[in-house]
């Protein structure tokens, strides 16, 4: 598969969170701020990189059948390392990211893209995919996280935009806000693709018209 | 058979990564626990500040208190020059998303509240996590040490004005504080 393929997937394609709805469960909980959700993304990303490369370097001693397990195994093992470094050497970092890591190990995303991709690609193929899924990851949650930031509490990145007057809608950083955001979210992503779709049949209905 | 070696090669990749783990928590605990440390020395710090130094109460004298009052963690004395001049009290109480755990710090002369601030606890970003934030624990400073009570408007002098919205976070805080309060009557005998 050529390198750019990979990333376009990541990023647009087959983004993990607009259009193959996995690591839903982290996506709900943490957007409440879009600092809340770059923090998270980026953990995932770091992780995602690195157990992919790790299911890729053993994808031949591990049986078939056992398969599952120990990718959990490593993804955990990976979390838990990230954990404690984070802790002992960077606790301001820490105290940002720290609720977020050991919620990684639960994201459907990892094992996602450690069964579907890494588990059969070559090494370089599989950081790029996790360097790249991690990052349509952290993107979509940042946005959904600024969404609800911005409405939910005046605010983008902690800087208030509608200032001290404006009356938060307090339901969009509740957890149902997470649902009618990310709803909105994939509905408009699809609007935009079924419209490049319907352009591509105009396009090669013309063509044929035009031949005739 | 083929179980048998299925089991073995996930026994061989989890010892593999348990000593992975084994290795790094080595490294990293005592760092961590330091880090620790310093956290909450920090924290005791910032809700004391004419203290010098922390030393932890009694082991005995905590448990007695803890046996009526499970909910108080821990109590540091505040030491000045040789001399007690207030204790900073740590409680877990209830939450609107598990426990919220409150340090109180307590002047002994004067009776009043130093400061207050939020460790660990669970409450909804934007919502009671604002907790965290001056504009709430601010509130505390030098209040007397005595029954605090929420209100949603118009405080008093006894009063704390709720978080919008937040109100069982605000209790939550509010009556760790209290418990402090009653805990430092107890001590101060």
């Amino acid at each position: 598969m050529k390198k750019t393929d990979i990333i376009k997937n990541g990023l647009i394609t087959d983004n993990p969170t607009l259009v193959q709805l996995i690591g839903m469960c982290p996506t709900l909980a943490v957007t409440t701020s879009a600092i809340n959700g770059l923090a998270m993304g980026l953990a995932t990303t770091v992780v995602l990189i690195g157990s992919n490369i790790v299911v890729s370097l053993i994808k031949k001693i591990i049986p078939d059948e056992i398969r599952i397990p120990s990718f959990i195994v490593v993804i955990a093992t990976f979390v838990t390392l990230i954990g404690m470094i984070l802790k002992a050497y960077f606790p301001d970092l820490d105290k940002t990211l720290g609720i977020f890591i050991p919620l990684i190990v639960v994201n459907c995303l990892i094992l996602g893209r450690a069964e579907a991709f890494a588990s059969k690609n070559k090494v370089s193929d599989s950081a790029i995919d996790g360097l790249a899924m991690g990052l349509g990851f952290a993107i979509a949650l940042t946005v959904l996280g600024m969404i609800r930031e911005l409405f939910g509490a005046g605010s983008i990145f902690g800087i208030d935009i509608f200032g001290a007057n404006y009356q938060p809608a307090l339901i969009l950083i509740l957890p149902p806000g997470a649902f009618f955001v990310l709803g909105l979210l994939i509905a408009g992503i699809e609007g935009l693709r079924n419209r490049k779709e319907a352009k591509l049949i105009e396009q090669e209905k013309a063509k044929e018209a035009k031949v005739e | 058979m083929k179980i048998a070696k299925l089991g073995l090669i996930l026994f061989a990749i989890t010892v593999v990564a348990a000593g992975i783990l084994g290795f790094a928590n080595e490294k990293t605990a005592v760092l961590i626990e330091k880090v620790n440390e310093d956290a909450n020395n920090e924290s005791r710090q910032q809700v004391l500040p004419e203290a010098d130094e922390f030393k932890e109460l009694e082991s005995n004298k905590l448990k007695e208190i803890q046996t009526s009052n499970p909910e108080v963690l821990d109590i540091y004395e505040g030491i000045k020059g040789g001399e007690v001049i207030g204790y900073t009290i740590k409680t877990g109480t209830n939450g609107y998303g598990g426990i919220v755990e409150v340090i109180t710090g307590i002047n002994k002369e004067e009776k009043i509240i130093e400061g207050v601030r939020l460790g660990n606890n669970n409450e909804t970003p934007g919502l009671g996590a604002l907790a965290t934030e001056e504009s709430f624990y601010g509130q505390y400073d030098k209040k007397p040490s005595e029954e605090l009570e929420v209100v949603k408007s118009a405080p008093g002098e006894t009063d704390i004005l709720a978080i919008t919205g937040a109100t069982i976070t605000s209790k939550a805080v509010t009556s760790g504080v209290n418990l402090a309060s009653e805990v430092f009557a107890e001590l101060d005998k």
